[in-house]
């Protein structure tokens, strides 16, 4: 064994303790969830600490499901982050092409209003967006909960970028053999697109699933909720009426979805939460 | 997918009206959602307007002009004094001249030098203004509630940066088990404040916590982290790294990948490897990288919520209070949303001022 490789082992053994340690609480959540409610009261550290869930059960899940609003909450947010992902991937591709490919006037002026709006963060406008919503008597809508982030110029910008990067010439080919601009759009610059609309996209579902202030504001009547706010409306009488493992359940029922299209799609989440962290 | 597309000659669409056509659904969101309530605070901010009163009746809203803003801010009998508060004030101080030093010396990028020298003397500038005798603050919560806002990004934003430049060095390399490691890292970005919260407040529970569990095995008395004032925030601090490590990460090791191999291997003829190597290859190569991470973990901590919202309630004692918390307590429990307004329009401003930095730092680099 060189030198080279024995250092690379000690580092690998080196890293697992901080990354065991960084895993921890994620897998002590899960542990919790599967054991009795009337065991947590007492100890949460029946086995190994509590990280491993003896005695088992599976009744915090099957009570999860059987009544409670949380499957209500799962389906809004599911409703919330599909109607929300869709409405940016509309508007972003269009948006975008039209900055990046087309010629009109006043492009630079758009193109600068738009950019604008990326300085400014959601706490600047939730309040106003919060008197919008009242006088129109829209708050408690699937539509309220969605549109408000439709309206961010971080996709327009993400789009607009790739759209610069495609080569010119597959475009004027199409165009000499006069195909319309709607078409090339749809067939041409769509397909071309994918890998920027994945990373849209996964972006728009996380912050959508995640999204916490506006919901709160936004969506007072529990079934409205969905589950990011659920779980913060859990939070605050967990121990006493839930019981710690439902809780815990629901912690992990609201991270499930995320934690998959991680798992399934880690380049493009990893790429995606870099672009929205360091862009909007 | 040439099959799809059909010859058929007609009359061309100017690209003009298609590109209006093609702006337009995004433009009308854009500006019934974001443009206009952002104007539509500015209004709200300059008025005194009681949300319950103006939603009963829409003339309740009476114009104050600045009057919520000098509310916020100022109080009476305000006087200015080099040494108000000498520790914050001198640091700042000597923040700005090491810096202006420094560059002279010519061992550091302009831009961040002027910003560290402006920072510095707004600093030294601001907190020269206090209550004088018989005076007061017409807020009492407001300044605490920044200088707690500002304290939680000084400790969140160098604490990720750090914690995310060593790992990332450490996990540098090609492998399958690195993979690994950097998923690991990554996976708890992925989760929602609330999840993030349910967990680190069981973890930190006196009775009930992971951290008390083993505290007792090795015989200590557990910590009332959440409650108590000496560590309140920094049991928020620790939950905000452990969430938000990702991203830096991610961010540092697609900067080290732009160092080439070469500078590395000649390094090594001369002996410097690991720490060697580390200290004056990698560090001084990923300045713009590490400037941009900082400015970006300002941004994202400045606008901390549910840390505080939901683990401390801004307590004991207001020690965890932030701004953000402070405009929605105003806005939703005291109804005061003109003042809330005020509040929110203040970290616009300091947001717009990094978003603008942050600008000017990635032009920078592509220049």
């Amino acid at each position: 064994m060189t030198a080279r490789q024995r250092s690379y082992i000690w580092l690998c053994i080196g890293l697992s303790i901080p990354a065991f340690v960084w895993l921890l609480p994620t897998l002590w959540m899960v542990s919790l969830s599967f054991q009795p409610n009337g065991v947590l009261a007492r100890t949460t550290a029946s086995t190994a600490l509590g990280l491993v869930p003896v005695p088992f059960t599976a009744a915090n899940y099957a009570k999860l499901f059987a009544f409670g609003e949380t499957p209500r909450w799962f389906f809004n947010s599911l409703v919330v982050a599909v109607g929300m992902t869709l409405g940016v991937l509309v508007v972003s591709t269009t948006a975008g092409y039209a900055l990046a490919r087309l010629e009109f006037r006043f492009k630079k002026t758009v193109m600068i209003f738009i950019l604008l709006g990326l300085m400014v963060p959601e706490q600047a406008v939730f309040l106003p967006l919060y008197t919008m919503f009242a006088d129109l008597r829209w708050h408690n809508s699937y539509g309220a909960l969605m549109l408000p982030r439709i309206a961010v110029p971080i996709g327009v910008f993400l789009m607009m970028q790739f759209f610069k990067a495609i080569p010119k010439d597959i475009e004027e080919a199409a165009r000499i053999d006069g195909v319309g601009p709607f078409r090339i759009f749809w067939h041409i610059m769509l397909p071309l697109a994918r890998p920027a609309m994945m990373t849209l996209a996964i972006l728009t579902f996380l912050y959508a699933w995640n999204d916490y202030l506006w919901p709160l504001v936004s969506a007072s009547q529990k079934t409205m909720f969905t589950i990011t706010l659920g779980l913060a409306s859990m939070q605050s009488n967990f121990a006493q009426s839930e019981g710690l493992g439902r809780v815990m359940a629901s912690g992990v029922i609201a991270s499930l979805p995320v934690v998959i299209l991680f798992l399934i799609f880690q380049r493009y989440v990893v790429q995606a939460m870099t672009v929205g962290g360091s862009k909007g | 997918m040439s099959g799809t597309i059909r010859h058929r000659p007609r009359r061309r669409i100017a690209d003009r009206h298609v590109a209006w056509v093609f702006l337009t659904p995004f433009l009308i969101v854009y500006v019934a959602f974001l443009v206009y309530p952002f104007f539509k605070g500015l209004w709200i901010s300059l008025h005194h307007w009681n949300l319950l009163a103006v939603a009963m009746n829409p003339d309740a809203a009476k114009w104050v002009g600045l009057r919520n803003y000098t509310h916020l801010m100022w109080g009476r009998g305000i006087v200015w004094g080099p040494l108000s508060h000498p520790l914050v004030q001198l640091f700042a101080l000597a923040v700005a001249v090491g810096a202006g030093l420094l560059h002279r010396a010519g061992r550091t990028n302009r831009s961040f030098m002027i910003t560290l020298i402006v920072a510095g003397a707004l600093v030294f500038f601001l907190l020269g203004f206090t209550p004088g005798e018989g005076g007061r603050w017409f807020d009492r919560r407001f300044w605490p509630t920044v200088g707690n806002t500002i304290l939680f990004v000084a400790l969140a934003a160098p604490g990720t940066t750090i914690a995310a430049l060593l790992l990332a060095a450490a996990l540098n390399r090609e492998t399958k088990m690195m993979a690994v490691f950097r998923s690991i890292f990554f996976l708890s970005q992925v989760l929602s404040v609330t999840v993030v919260t349910l967990i680190w407040q069981i973890m930190f529970s006196p009775t009930q916590g992971l951290i008390a569990n083993v505290t007792r095995i090795f015989g200590g008395s557990p910590i009332s982290w959440l409650t108590d004032e000496r560590f309140a925030m920094i049991a928020i601090v620790i939950t905000t790294i452990w969430w938000s490590l990702g991203i830096a990460m991610i961010l540092f090791l697609a900067g080290m990948q732009d160092i080439s191999a070469e500078i590395y291997e000649a390094a090594a003829l001369d002996n410097a490897r690991g720490w060697k190597a580390f200290w004056y290859i990698t560090l001084p190569n990923l300045k713009r990288t590490i400037t941009l991470v900082v400015v970006l973990q300002i941004i994202l901590h400045f606008q901390v919520f549910g840390q505080s919202h939901l683990m401390t309630q801004g307590g004991p004692d207001d020690r965890t209070q932030v701004l953000v918390r402070y405009i929605y307590q105003t806005a939703f429990r005291d109804s005061e949303i003109g003042r809330a307004a005020a509040m929110a329009m203040f970290l616009f401003v300091i947001m717009a001022v990094f978003s603008a930095l942050q600008f000017f730092i990635a032009r920078e680099g592509e220049e």
